[in-house]
């Protein structure tokens, strides 16, 4: 059933690709990029020549979003890197399920289930101790190239 | 016990006297009962009048440690009852104490001798001021008379002794106490600079050079090297005497003869360079009368005979090429670098025209001459051993390069160059060819090293750049035969390049050129460092016979430079010839040059003062209008220009390239009116503008660049005539973005489109020009650019909604308002200022929204550490803001008041830190620059307008309140400050609410505090001020706070000081205690009214009252510290 689901949401955007060409040279600190098919976010860039007179290359330190490793590339800077399409989806959270998945609360009233709670404990403990107190909580799904995360949480408060 | 007063003192009582302290003093040396021995010694100098006693002990004692104490109570005596002696027995005093030195001067015992002769000094210090100048004649007769050496070897080293002495005592630094006014010692020391201490160094030289012949006989070890020893140490010593009386802003000199001390028992001390200024007066002694030779000689003569090294050159850098050579070979090369630093030392001291000549006499040619050749020696091995190690070719250039800095840099302050003889400047031809020769080869050569660190690279760009200033200055000292040699080599280059092109690898002539420009760049122009600079005064002056411009030889220069950057509109040469690394060196060179020479304002300046019919005159006019807006200066700004876009352009990602091209050379151009009037009626300037609007290559460029670009063309808009072409050329420039920006925004698929990179990218692009285009509004362009934010208004709102996750976009759309809002506030009419107003708060209401109670969940440490260094700069962007909004206030150029309009600023401005202050957690505050932001602006916020705190719900009011109370304990004094202030007005405020019968700020709505704001606040500072350490420059602030703070909580106060009473034990201190406390508040006339005067007053109260406290504490401080630092010390045992 869950495979179901994905294949819903990925039709909804159809047509638009998961990854877009950008030259190197213009992605920044803090924005988005593709290393060895990981999805990362640039945590520092520097860049250098290629020998005395040769041109410009960009060194990138990136995380993968999804698993916190670190990443480093390296591209001549007029050269184009895949940069993901990165989006976050915001679901209030209405239940925390024993197997570790939890149910969302999609706008347009459907329900979300097949997103696995984040295996680290202290991750874990901030969401299920947020939801034992009996917060309205809102969850911030982050998806790109076809994995998805719970990626921040926002007590929306007593309504 | 007895004194030792010589009242009717018969021999018998003397020698009493004298067995006594003998017996102290061996029973001080053996440990027997050391107190009473020091007590039997303490009671002869106590005692009055006791000099009959000491000098029986020191002619007739055999115990030394007895006649040392006697000399001792002598001083002590004579300081004390000095005022009661009568001025026969003072001066008897002296010459006693400098009779028996002389006359003691071959014995063993030097410390005594010692201590007597600084005896002798101290009193005459003490009485310098009373003595006529007749008797101090007297004294320094029989001085000099020793120091000549009429009386033997001793009594001359006693002599000298004796005026180390007297200097050492009269030098503040070093003088002994006398319990005399600080003016006293002042005095002294300046009747001793201008009156005697030259006098003393001559004698100190010449009791020097009276025994050198004797101490360079190859004899063994000879009394007579301690007169010179000594000699030299005096002459050291005075040297380096803090000289006042400086009247002229002559060079600083150096001591040079700090080489003197080298030989002192085999010291290993380097010499160092120590900086004095013995002023103008002392030219003629120091340099004029040749003994830095006869120093030179003793230096070198002395290594001989005492390190026995071989006898092979007296002057460790004559002749250079021997020298380096046998330096290659393995020699030491101390000397040689102690004989490098000797010549920067004369330098420093002289001028180029005196150095030039101070070889003259014993060599036939000048010492800048010869500077030349050491250093070209240098250079050369420099070149052969090309290293990375730091060899002593290094530091002998480095030292040579300062000597030739320091004699060539301008000392006038006019900014004329050092003017050189004509050998000089042959000799500066020669080192500049031969430096550029080296530094090409080193360029050359460096192709083959990959350079991979990029830190080191920095480092030594900065070292190049000091470098590079070195050698201009002896370009510019012979600049008639440089430039030609420049333009010559870079002829040789271009030629190279143009015959070997496809054949030989062109990357050595590439770096070569690199470095050429690098230097060129320096001696033609210097850096404006944000002013305009001139062309040098050597250029200006020289080439007086030119009078066709274009033969003028910086024309000739920097035509060919120019016509071969041209060449790098083609292609197919750009691809060959034309690296990203020369062409930032082009491009950096084009930037230095046109802010020189490029429509020079001198240009206007120089023609109109046609009456300075000078000769030279002609040829600087030539020089200056050839570039000049009537003649070819157009024609090289559309070049520049054309270069600019295509590096923008066929560039693609080379980021430090294009910097170089947004932020030196773009800018540099618009900085000027002169050239913006030509370049907005340039095709090539318009092209870019075109090509900034529509070509999709400049959307590639980096953000920082991006931003400086629309800076700089909106910029450029000053040069238009008025200010409806300016604001239309605005619009025109910024018509795409606004266009794009509202239709994103109003796409109905926005949520989905959003984030496509793509569009993530064009927006932050965009966003970035926005920002850069607002950061250069000024009154010209103001209304474009505020229909322009305007109309974005919308848009920004959508795009914080959508990007609400994106953070890197949120800080853009923020920093746009912020430099946006900046720019336009003070301009805006009341209407307007009400919609911006009214959108700052929906901005600032939506951010909040999004981000209260969120937290990131990240795995990453990195990540969540980069989630909170992003909140921290929004909301330091957000207070930004806030300050903005508030500066309306202060500064408003508008026709009509805010207030009419019905704007509360302070409302709109607390509302706003409402919205922001929940967001600001302490953990955030941490951040310093956030910290002082916040701070800053709620201090001013509460002086301005306190009535509106009142009006803040109870949840921010406490949140402010805990802020402020965490600034009070801040370590940062500012913040300490601000919270002082802040407290003060609402203190201050709420007593005048009180005084004129309303409720104040405690019960308006904020009753449900567990305790009055003020008494909380009135508990910590009290807190603070008596027992925490905090700097003394508070205490005005602290009093200025703590002032209202009592007045409020008045109950409070008085018992808190009860209890600070009642806790106090002592009886004494407790009445004590009492009344400081009361005269905290009563003394002084201090009134229950919060005026001027009365906080004045009541700054007095408190600082005497923290005075006596201060006393008081400083006992439990101590044993406070010293449990502390002893837990440290157990701590760090424990750790080993």
């Amino acid at each position: 059933m869950s495979d179901e689901e994905h294949h819903f949401e990925s039709k909804a955007d159809a047509g638009a690709s998961k990854t877009y060409p950008q030259q190197a040279g213009t992605i920044r600190k803090n924005g988005y990029i593709v290393i060895k098919g990981r999805p990362c976010k640039v945590v520092e860039v520097s860049t250098s020549k290629t020998g005395k007179h040769g041109h410009a290359k960009c060194h990138f330190v990136a995380i993968d979003i999804f698993t916190s490793k670190k990443l480093e590339d390296i591209v001549p800077s007029s050269h184009n890197c895949d940069v993901p399409h990165v989006n976050r989806t915001d679901y209030q959270l209405i239940d925390i399920s024993e197997d570790g998945f939890v149910s969302l609360l999609t706008d347009s009233g459907d329900t979300k289930d097949d997103l696995r709670l984040p295996t680290d404990e202290s991750l874990l403990k901030q969401i299920k101790d947020g939801f034992a107190e009996g917060k309205d909580l809102v969850v911030s799904v982050m998806s790109a190239m076809g994995e998805e995360q719970i990626c921040a949480l926002k007590d929306i408060g007593p309504k | 016990m007895q004194g030792f007063s010589d009242g009717g003192a018969d021999l018998g009582q003397l020698q009493t006297t004298m067995r006594n302290i003998e017996v102290a003093c061996t029973s001080i040396q053996m440990h027997i009962n050391p107190a009473a021995a020091e007590a039997t010694i303490l009671s002869l100098s106590q005692s009055p009048q006791p000099y009959m006693a000491c000098r029986f002990i020191l002619e007739n004692s055999q115990v030394p440690n007895a006649r040392f104490q006697a000399a001792a109570a002598i001083r002590d005596a004579a300081i004390r009852e000095w005022s009661s002696l009568s001025t026969e027995e003072r001066r008897s005093l002296i010459s006693f104490c400098l009779c028996f030195v002389m006359q003691h001067a071959s014995s063993p015992e030097g410390y005594v001798l010692a201590k007597v002769s600084s005896v002798a000094a101290q009193l005459m210090k003490r009485g310098w001021l009373d003595f006529t100048e007749a008797e101090k004649e007297t004294f320094f007769y029989q001085v000099n008379q020793a120091i000549l050496g009429a009386h033997g070897i001793d009594v001359q080293f006693i002599g000298v002794n004796f005026l180390e002495s007297l200097v050492s005592e009269f030098s503040p630094s070093t003088s002994s106490a006398m319990g005399l006014p600080r003016e006293f010692h002042e005095q002294c020391r300046t009747s001793l600079e201008l009156n005697y201490l030259k006098m003393f160094y001559c004698w100190a030289r010449d009791a020097a050079l009276s025994v050198t012949n004797k101490i360079i006989e190859p004899n063994a070890v000879i009394p007579e090297v301690k007169v010179c020893t000594a000699a030299l140490r005096l002459m050291l010593q005075i040297l380096n005497w803090e000289f006042r009386n400086d009247t002229t802003s002559m060079k600083a000199g150096i001591d040079v003869f700090s080489a003197g001390v080298r030989h002192d028992n085999g010291s290993s001390k380097r010499s160092e360079c120590v900086l004095v200024q013995p002023g103008p007066a002392w030219f003629d002694v120091l340099i004029s009368s040749g003994h830095v030779s006869w120093l030179l000689g003793l230096y070198a003569a002395l290594r001989q005979k005492f390190s026995r090294e071989e006898p092979y050159f007296l002057l460790w850098i004559d002749p250079p090429d021997v020298v380096s050579k046998a330096i290659e070979e393995g020699k030491s090369e101390s000397e040689m670098l102690d004989g490098c630093r000797a010549l920067l030392s004369i330098a420093t001291a002289t001028t180029p025209f005196v150095f030039d000549q101070l070889l003259k006499a014993i060599r036939p040619c000048g010492t800048l001459s010869l500077l030349s050749t050491l250093m070209c020696e240098v250079v050369k091995v420099l070149m052969t051993n090309n290293t990375d190690e730091e060899t002593w070719s290094w530091e002998a250039r480095d030292i040579l390069l300062d000597t030739w800095t320091i004699l060539l840099v301008p000392t006038d302050g006019s900014g004329g160059d050092a003017l050189l003889p004509p050998e000089g400047k042959h000799a500066a031809a020669n080192l500049f060819s031969m430096i550029v020769e080296s530094e090409l080869k080193v360029a050359s050569a460096s192709v083959t090293n990959d350079d991979g660190d990029s830190d080191y690279l920095q480092a030594s760009i900065s070292a190049m750049d000091e470098r590079l200033s070195s050698y201009a200055l002896i370009a510019r000292a012979a600049i008639d035969v440089t430039i030609p040699l420049l333009t010559r080599l870079f002829s040789e280059r271009f030629a190279r390049l143009h015959q070997g092109r496809g054949i030989i690898d062109p990357t050595e002539t590439l770096e070569e050129l690199y470095s050429l420009l690098l230097i060129t760049g320096h001696v033609l122009a210097d850096e404006g460092e944000g002013e305009t600079p001139l062309v040098p005064t050597a250029i200006k002056t020289h080439f007086a016979d030119i009078a066709e411009a274009e033969k003028h030889p910086v024309v000739v220069l920097s035509g060919s430079i120019i016509r071969f950057a041209e060449q790098s509109m083609d292609p197919e040469v750009r691809a060959t010839v034309f690296s990203p690394r020369l062409m930032e060196a082009v491009i950096w060179f084009l930037a230095r040059w046109s802010h020189t020479y490029l429509m020079p304002l001198e240009e206007t300046n120089c023609l109109s003062n046609d009456y300075q019919q000078h000769h030279s005159v002609n040829s600087k006019k030539a020089l200056l209008s050839f570039f000049g807006e009537h003649n070819q200066g157009q024609v090289v700004l559309d070049i520049i220009v054309r270069i600019s876009v295509m590096t923008l352009v066929s560039y693609p990602g080379e980021k430090d390239l294009q910097g170089l091209t947004c932020h030196h050379l773009l800018h540099t151009l618009v900085r000027r009116k002169t050239i913006c009037y030509q370049l907005v009626s340039l095709e090539s300037w318009r092209n870019l503008a075109n090509a900034f609007t529509n070509e999709k290559s400049l959307f590639l460029l980096s953000s920082a660049n991006q931003r400086s670009l629309a800076q700089t063309l909106v910029l450029s808009a000053s040069g238009l005539r008025n200010s409806e072409t300016a604001n239309q050329y605005v619009k025109g420039l910024m018509a795409h973005m606004t266009t794009y920006l509202v239709e994103l925004s109003n796409r109905s698929d926005l949520k989905s489109v959003a984030h496509q990179p793509d569009i993530i990218m064009s927006v932050s692009c965009l966003l970035e020009r926005l920002r850069g285009a607002a950061s250069a509004a000024g009154p010209r362009r103001q209304r474009a650019m505020y229909e322009i934010g305007i109309s974005v208004m919308n848009p920004v709102l959508h795009l914080l909604e959508v990007y609400k996750d994106e953070s890197a976009v949120v800080y853009l759309l923020l920093k746009f308002i912020v430099d946006w809002v900046d720019g336009q506030i003070s301009y805006l009419e009341s209407r307007e200022t009400a919609a911006v107003i009214d959108f700052c708060m929906r901005l600032l209401q939506l951010y909040s929204s999004h981000n209260i109670g969120k937290i990131s969940i990240s795995l990453s440490s990195t990540l969540l550490s980069e989630a909170k260094t992003e909140k921290y700069k929004d909301l330091r962007a957000l207070l930004q803001l806030l300050s903005s909004l508030c500066s309306k206030d202060l500064v408003d150029f508008s026709s009509d008041s805010v207030e009419a309009a019905g704007i509360n600023i302070s409302q709109v401005v607390f509302f706003g830190l409402h919205i922001v202050t929940p967001l600001i957690s302490l953990e955030l505050l941490k951040y310093p620059k956030l910290c002082h932001d916040y701070f800053s602006l709620l201090s001013h916020i509460l002086e301005v307008y306190p009535e509106t705190l009142a009006q803040l719900n109870s949840e921010a009011f406490v949140h402010i309140i805990g802020t402020l109370d965490f600034g009070l304990h801040h370590q940062d004094l500012e913040v300490v400050d601000m919270c002082l202030g802040a407290l003060k007005a609402l203190a201050a405020y709420n007593y005048r609410e009180i005084c004129a019968g309303k409720t104040g700020l405690v019960s308006a709505g904020l009753g449900n505090l567990p305790e009055g704001i003020f008494s909380r606040f009135l508990r910590s500072l009290l807190q603070l001020l008596l027992f925490e350490d905090y700097s003394p420059d508070l205490v005005s602030a602290a009093a200025d706070a703590l002032l209202p703070l009592i007045l409020c909580e008045q109950g409070l106060y008085q018992k808190l000081g009860n209890e600070l009473i009642e806790r106090q034990t002592n009886p004494a201190l407790k009445s004590r205690l009492a009344n400081a406390l009361h005269s905290l508040t009563s003394s002084n006339h201090l009134s229950s009214r919060l005026d001027r005067v009365n906080y004045q007053r009541f700054r007095k109260n408190l600082n005497s009252f923290l005075n006596w406290q201060n006393k008081r504490n400083g006992w439990f401080r101590f044993l406070w510290s010293f449990l502390n630092f002893s837990m440290h010390l157990e701590a760090l045992l424990l750790v080993v």
